[in-house]
């Protein structure tokens, strides 16, 4: 009430006051014009120039040891003979950091074991292509193979550098106490089989299997699924299958499924049962080959496995492999890494150059932790002192020249929705439902195909 | 505010009332006051940053001086942006100045929250990269799809089954604890301890209270299996018992959030005026009649806030499904766990954002309850 009456003087002073700040806003607001601009000016003239940012950063979902052995090839090799430092960073939530790091623009190189990654990532407009980093494509085509390189194309540019090859098609038996059985490696299905029925009737049980992955439980079923499709079916027909131009449920694809299901449900045949198998992981899987006596005596597994066997068995007397047996022909099943560049500097395109070259590779190949086989056809199996790994780039040079049925991991080249979804989960159906269950879990596979 | 008032009242008194320029001038001036600051703050938020990603300074120092131009800058603009309305004729200074002030809650709320849900809604209607429209087909998915309906009916008994189990727990608790005579804070604390794990964490602690091998696999490490051995039973792969395997995820939650609960319902509780417990003891009621017709009933708003929170968090839930693993073969899938798969392991941006839209539109329900219970506190002060 009191102001009011005094309302007049008060306006007054208000305005007077006013005056007096209006002297001041004006210079506040050239100077915040002013800082604004200078930074900006800043700015420009420092995107301008070439940004070796001195570091690379390799992001991969390999297991930690593997990455360890990385890190060790990559302080040896690289580090220190160039003016950047090479870090390789294990994720076991690989899939979601990618993607949260891409989209955040701090990713220079990732390691994708699925070609169908690689094409995904190249849509995703955050991949940097080979063509663009002014690689010659010829001279990587005469290192890796045009089919390899081709599995990372998109819309007519290369994305991916294949990294590392492994076999999928090997079965792995306890050498030793396989002799003294008196045990003979089978060469065909049906001779397979007669052994895992010998087996059983000697009072053991034949096979050792395990699918739980985590996120990605149910893999290496499908890895099962692809070994017989290549051994019956032929490339062809695998390949029509991954393009999906044959269904899912296709007779071919049925018959596989059968003749799988005719080793992990014959009674006696798997250890545990094969509803048990979507609850072993699938490292834990081989480990009771090595009990004595050995739990059991057979296991289907690629390459990189041996990192789980346990560490004082020796490869060769322990524990020995053979190639996964013909049925219809001989099948080679092989899967790989592709590296993907997210950023185009110039150290990147060194660290990708060098750590593919024949010297590194060949160094990795005699590095005791490592089970990698080089993807590059210049690295001879004396690059590799372990007789396993020597043994299965013998096979895969063969196989990548043409003989015989071969064909790169077909779940790693299907639509996310099923390579890394439902061809999982429904085989993990499969085992826990029997042999009945095919049909409808083929079906369902089928179903979940996305429409293109 | 009446100090405010009173000379904008008299303008109104003193001048002839506006004229539709003026009115148009007036919201002119409202818009560009309420964008002025956000404008101007975001602008040099983003030089400054763009400046320091690329300086060598020493951290601390930029540290430093981020902390005292930040807040004495926000202070700065929002000083300087008073001054600038003044500079206004009178009769626009009380309508613009308040949108100065509340511009920037609107403008932030407007960016980061009104438009990713904008936004979401239109990604759940594209496809799997976010190129083309597919209409509903993301939704259709969302409602057809096996393991989406089994997330749907898992999320649901997640917040009916936890916050029921959480607070008839936490609330037996409280009102246990509160009759000890010695060692309540003790006992309470072991209750609160697993509040202070990460759900990350809890779950790896429970997986191996959970684990499982097979025979030949080696021998059970795990708590649960190990009491089965010890009681001569053969060990169970519980994860894989469908659908039980639901409720042993769950009692990781409750495991979590019971003392959370107890410590909330134990200061509610203690702040029961002990005239009111006494005056009934006195009229002939037993405790289990203090309790009902007593505690309960007074301690009610704080079991609604209580359980809002617990339901709110099982909606949520993604660690522990994650963590225990293979979700889709055990059956165990809820909404939040099913859109991390589809938004990042997947890769379908469509389906991920529709799985989004439905989660956040089951929220709304929680939400409107939340709101309405405030608002009746509210008018009974």
């Amino acid at each position: 009430m009191e102001r009011r009456s005094t309302r007049g003087h008060g306006q007054k002073g208000r305005r007077r006051a006013m005056r007096k700040f209006r002297m001041l806003a004006i210079p506040v607001v050239i100077v915040m014009i002013a800082a604004a601009c200078s930074k900006k000016a800043e700015d420009t003239t420092d995107s301008g120039q070439a940004a070796n940012k001195g570091t690379v950063n390799v992001l991969n979902a390999l297991e930690p040891e593997e990455n360890a052995v990385l890190q060790g090839i990559a302080d040896a090799q690289i580090n220190g003979k160039v003016d950047y430092e090479v870090t390789f960073e294990q994720s076991g939530d690989f899939e979601q950091q990618v993607q949260i790091r891409a989209e955040g623009g701090t990713l220079d190189v990732i390691l994708l074991p699925q070609p169908g990654a690689v094409q995904a990532q190249a849509a995703g407009g955050k991949a940097v292509s080979l063509e663009d980093m002014g690689f010659d494509m010829g001279a990587l085509e005469d290192t890796f193979g045009s089919y390899f390189l081709s599995l990372g194309e998109y819309n007519g540019k290369h994305y991916g550098i294949p990294t590392n090859i492994n076999l999928k098609s090997m079965v792995w038996y306890p050498k030793d106490d396989f002799d003294k059985a008196g045990y003979t490696v089978p060469t065909t299905w049906d001779e397979m089989i007669a052994l895992s029925d010998k087996i059983k009737a000697d009072g053991g049980t034949p096979w050792c299997v395990g699918f739980e992955s985590e996120s990605a439980t149910g893999w290496p079923a499908t890895d099962w699924m692809e070994d017989i499709m290549l051994a019956t079916a032929g490339t062809e027909t695998y390949t029509k299958w991954i393009k999906h131009e044959i269904p899912f449920n296709d007779p071919a694809v049925q018959h596989a499924g059968e003749l799988f299901g005719d080793v992990m449900f014959a009674p006696g045949y798997v250890l545990g049962g094969a509803d048990q198998t979507p609850a072993i992981a699938f490292g834990d899987a081989p480990g009771p080959m090595f009990q004595d006596p050995p739990g059991c005596w057979l296991h289907r597994q690629a390459s990189f496995i041996t990192a789980f066997f346990p560490k004082d068995a020796e490869a060769g007397v322990d524990y020995d492999w053979f190639p996964f047996p013909a049925i219809d022909q001989q099948g080679t099943l092989f899967a790989g890494e592709l590296a993907v560049a997210f950023s185009n500097r110039p150290e990147v395109k060194d660290f990708l150059e060098k750590f593919m070259s024949v010297d590194v590779q060949c160094a990795m190949g005699s590095e005791p932790g490592s089970s990698r086989i080089s993807p590059n056809v210049n690295v001879g199996p004396e690059c590799y002192p372990n007789p396993i790994l020597a043994g299965a780039s013998e096979v895969l040079t063969k196989a990548l020249a043409g003989e015989g049925a071969a064909g790169f991991d077909a779940s790693d080249q299907m639509p996310p929705e099923v390579g890394s979804g439902s061809f999982w989960t429904e085989m993990m159906t499969y085992m826990q439902d029997g042999p009945d269950s095919l049909p409808t879990v083929l079906q369902k596979i089928e179903d979940s195909w996305p429409a293109s | 505010m009446s100090t405010d008032d009173a000379p904008g009242a008299a303008g109104a008194i003193e001048e002839p009332p506006p004229t539709a320029p003026q009115t148009v001038l007036m919201s002119v001036l409202r818009v560009l006051g309420a964008l002025a600051i956000p404008v101007v703050g975001f602008g040099v938020l983003a030089l400054t940053f763009n400046y320091l990603k690329n300086a060598d300074a020493n951290r601390f120092l930029v540290v430093g001086v981020a902390i005292v131009v930040g807040v004495g800058g926000v202070f700065f603009l929002y000083w300087g942006m008073n001054r600038v309305v003044e500079f206004l004729p009178d009769r626009y200074h009380e309508g613009v100045r308040p949108f100065i002030f509340v511009g920037p809650a609107l403008v932030i709320l407007a960016v980061f929250l009104i438009y990713p849900v904008i936004n979401t809604i239109l990604v759940s209607l594209k496809d799997s990269l976010g190129e083309k429209f597919v209409g509903l087909d993301n939704y259709k998915f969302v409602f057809s799809d096996e393991s989406m309906l089994r997330s749907i009916r898992n999320t649901f008994g997640w917040i009916v089954i936890v916050p029921a189990l959480g607070v008839s727990i936490g609330l037996a608790f409280a009102t246990l604890a509160d009759r000890l005579r010695r060692g309540e804070a003790f006992a309470k604390s072991m209750i609160f301890l697993p509040m202070a794990i990460s759900f990350a964490g809890a779950s790896i602690v429970w997986k191996l209270i959970y684990s499982f091998r097979p025979q030949g696999f080696g021998s059970n490490i795990g708590l649960l299996n190990g009491i089965m051995i010890g009681l001569g039973q053969n060990p169970v792969s519980w994860l894989d018992q469908q659908p039980w395997n639901n409720l042993l995820l769950m009692v990781i939650m409750v495991w979590m959030q019971t003392g959370f609960a107890m410590v909330v319902l134990s200061a509610a509780i203690k702040s029961i005026p002990d005239e009111i417990l006494e005056a009934a003891r006195i009229d002939g009621a037993n405790e289990l009649q203090v309790f009902r017709r007593i505690i309960v009933p007074t301690i009610l708003p704080t079991i609604a806030v209580v359980t809002t929170y617990m339901v709110i968090n099982a909606m949520k839930v993604f660690d522990i499904v994650f963590v225990m693993g293979s979700p889709e073969t055990r059956g165990t899938e809820v909404i939040a766990e099913r859109m991390i798969h589809w938004f990042f392991i997947a890769n379908n941006d469509g389906r991920g954002a529709a799985i989004a839209v439905v989660l956040f539109v089951a929220v709304i329900p929680v939400m409107l309850f939340n709101i309405r219970r405030f608002r009746e506190e509210e008018a009974i002060r």
